[in-house]
């Protein structure tokens, strides 16, 4: 009897540490991750998060890079998306605030949203061309946008998808999209905007081709008073989408659709898109165009925290991801838009990419996209 | 201490691990829920505010009239194909009744997100069951996909085989002697489902109807995918308001109804079962 209790006692001490032991957790991690290779070698960790093709491109840019640099290591920190991209951001923050001298994070990449979250608190370092040679390669309107704190390494925009053996003569304007929309009901699908970015760069340009293109990146609260015309827009074009308005959900909703033949347009993130059909997921018959006023889409920016301490290392990746050998990688695994010129760009790729090159425009309005999503619920699918 | 105080300590020291696990993984989280469902939305004080506006919003209002809609009828489709499915299986002696006995759990060994892929492809605008109709020359098709019809199906799909697995084994109690002396009282069909095998099996369906409800209140991935989009279910507008709206008080407002809606449901279940230790 008296054994007994003991180990019942026992079994509940344990109990308690187990609960315990689950939040303590988290924290030691990291102390382990900053060690330095010792002899010669650096390790820096590059923190990144997004789909998984994000990390496949980056552990082929990472194998050329180590081989051009042998005395650098690099550790992909890979979070997928809605895992703790945040927490990465914030530990960064923290540090900061906490005056601490040195972070494990040596590289970031994140949106133009996180550049001036950080920004405000000075947490990323000034990039300066002259450490970073490649630097020149990059279009000087992107670099001024960043305010010289991140290299914009890739990007991808939204643009039109149709099977061209059905449409003959796709639509070169927003107008004549909305045109064909309306002639022809039901073969037209965009995703629920609150699930997928395509979606949502639909509704966002037609609400703010009416407004004045300044006001795509603004987060100032009166704007959404202007929204009104670009809502009827909405709404009247609803019966005439796929099953008089049905909007499915995610991204690859629309694909699926356009994929089986079920409608014939679709608005897709180019290289989504252009990774389906070169892996015959979309048939061959799927093209794709840019319409004028464009769609939306934007590039990816790698920071370097002020407080890391191997910048040199971490400046030198930023220099090797900025060659045309490496934008190579980026365009071909990612089949997104170069960081740097496109005239730097190999010739078959320029070609390859003609169709969506033609460019995109930027969206920041900072909470207002949530009051969109919103709206769209109770105005447009709660018609 | 006295031989019983010593077994009273024991039991206490027994319960209170698994109580700790239940209070820091359940209890907890729920109380923090009623907390952050207090904190009003748009104001951040304490009060009843997001509860009104979850009654008062005409998309919300819909949204909550549509989740019980879908439930309770998709609850009592299950149900009643279920427990006719397994009185079947009871007295039926059939190679179909074998097969069907073989087979009917299958689904519950299909993960959710599978299913509905099936679903989709199967019943689809462009699916095999319409491409197979048109083949016999019948080129109209209910809208199922994308629908009310097609989250009933889906529900459908996923609780049968459970209910019927539970139903089956309720069934498979009641002794053949006691039909067969009702049979040979004289009673006909009827009489004997509802004096001997319903109540015989009383207490199970009630276990089934609330599995059954709770699993299809709480559904999140069937209605993703196939539901509507306006009006949707409460687990998909919850996401919503949570992820995308980052609303988090008035999306606990929401957790907290849910949660409600089940304890109603909880309430029956227990006392089904209080009543039935009594007797």
């Amino acid at each position: 009897m008296k054994k007994m209790k003991w180990n019942v006692l026992l079994l509940s001490v344990l109990c308690i540490a187990l609960l315990a032991g689950c939040s303590g957790k988290s924290g030691s991690e990291s102390a382990s991750a900053s060690g330095d290779g010792g002899s010669g070698t650096t390790e820096i960790s590059l923190y990144t998060s997004g789909s998984l093709n994000v990390k496949e491109l980056w552990e082929s840019l990472i194998d050329s890079f180590e081989q051009k640099n042998p005395d650098i290591k690099v550790k992909l920190v890979y979070l997928p998306s809605g895992t703790g991209g945040q927490s990465a951001l914030d530990r960064l923050l923290a540090a900061k605030k906490s005056g601490q001298t040195n972070v494990d994070v040596d590289l970031y990449e994140g949106s133009l949203d996180d550049i001036s979250k950080g920004s405000s608190e000075g947490i990323w370092a000034k990039l300066d061309s002259s450490q970073i040679t490649n630097l020149k390669n990059v279009d000087a309107k992107a670099l001024e946008q960043a305010k010289d704190l991140a290299v914009p390494y890739r990007a991808s925009s939204v643009v039109l998808a149709y099977n061209s053996a059905t449409v003959t003569n796709p639509p070169k304007t927003a107008d004549e999209l909305y045109d064909w929309i309306r002639q022809h009901p039901g073969r037209f699908a965009y995703n629920d905007p609150s699930t997928g970015g395509a979606g949502s760069s639909f509704v966002n340009t037609a609400i703010y081709n009416f407004l004045p293109p300044e006001d795509m990146n603004s987060s100032d609260p009166a704007i959404a008073q202007k929204w009104g015309q670009g809502f009827n827009l909405l709404k009247e074009l609803g019966p005439s989408m796929y099953q008089q308005g049905v909007y499915p959900k995610k991204n690859q909703g629309t694909l699926d659709l356009l994929a089986n033949g079920e409608v014939d347009m679709i608005p897709a993130w180019s290289d989504m898109a252009l990774e389906q059909i070169n892996k015959q997921l979309l048939p061959n018959t799927i093209k794709l165009t840019q319409i004028d006023p464009a769609f939306t889409g934007g590039p990816s920016y790698l920071m370097m925290p002020e407080l890391s301490s191997k910048k040199e290392a971490a400046q030198k990746l930023l220099d090797y991801v900025l060659t045309p050998e490496a934008q190579t990688i980026v365009v071909n695994k990612m089949y997104g838009y170069p960081g740097i010129k496109w005239d730097l760009m190999p010739k078959e790729l320029q070609d390859q990419f003609a169709s969506v090159s033609a460019g995109y425009r930027q969206f920041n309005s900072g909470d207002l996209q949530q009051e969109i999503y919103k709206r769209w619920q109770s105005e447009v699918a709660g018609q | 201490m006295s031989t019983s105080g010593k077994r009273g300590m024991l039991g206490l020291a027994l319960v209170i691990p698994s109580f700790l696990i239940l209070f820091v993984v359940v209890i907890l989280p729920i109380l923090y829920a009623v907390r952050e469902s207090l904190i009003d939305q748009n104001s951040g004080e304490f009060g009843l505010g997001n509860y009104i506006r979850l009654f008062t919003d005409p998309a919300m209002r819909k949204n909550i009239t549509y989740t019980l809609n879908v439930t309770i009828v998709s609850t009592l489709l299950s149900l009643l194909i279920s427990y006719s499915m397994a009185v079947y299986l009871r007295f039926s002696t059939s190679w179909m009744a074998r097969w069907i006995n073989r087979l009917y759990f299958v689904p519950m060994f299909v993960p959710g997100v599978i299913a509905t892929y099936g679903l989709i492809t199967l019943y689809g605008n462009h699916g095999w069951m319409v491409r197979l109709l048109l083949l016999l020359g019948i080129d109209s098709f209910p809208k199922i996909i994308y629908d009310y019809n097609g989250l009933v199906l889906a529900n459908l799909w996923f609780n049968i085989p459970f209910a019927t697995m539970l139903l089956s084994s309720a069934l498979a109690a009641v002794p053949n002697s006691v039909i067969e002396s009702a049979r040979d009282a004289g009673a006909n069909i009827w009489q004997l489902f509802f004096r001997f095998i319903l109540p015989l099996s009383y207490k199970t369906m009630w276990v089934a109807i609330t599995f059954i409800f709770m699993g299809i209140i709480g559904s999140f991935t069937a209605p993703f995918l196939i539901g509507a989009n306006s009006p949707q279910v409460l687990g998909v507008a919850m996401q919503q308001v949570f992820s995308n709206y980052q609303e988090t008080h008035t999306s606990s407002a929401m957790a907290v109804f849910m949660f409600l809606l089940c304890s109603v449901m909880g309430y029956f279940y227990i006392r089904t079962m209080g009543k039935d230790a009594d007797v």
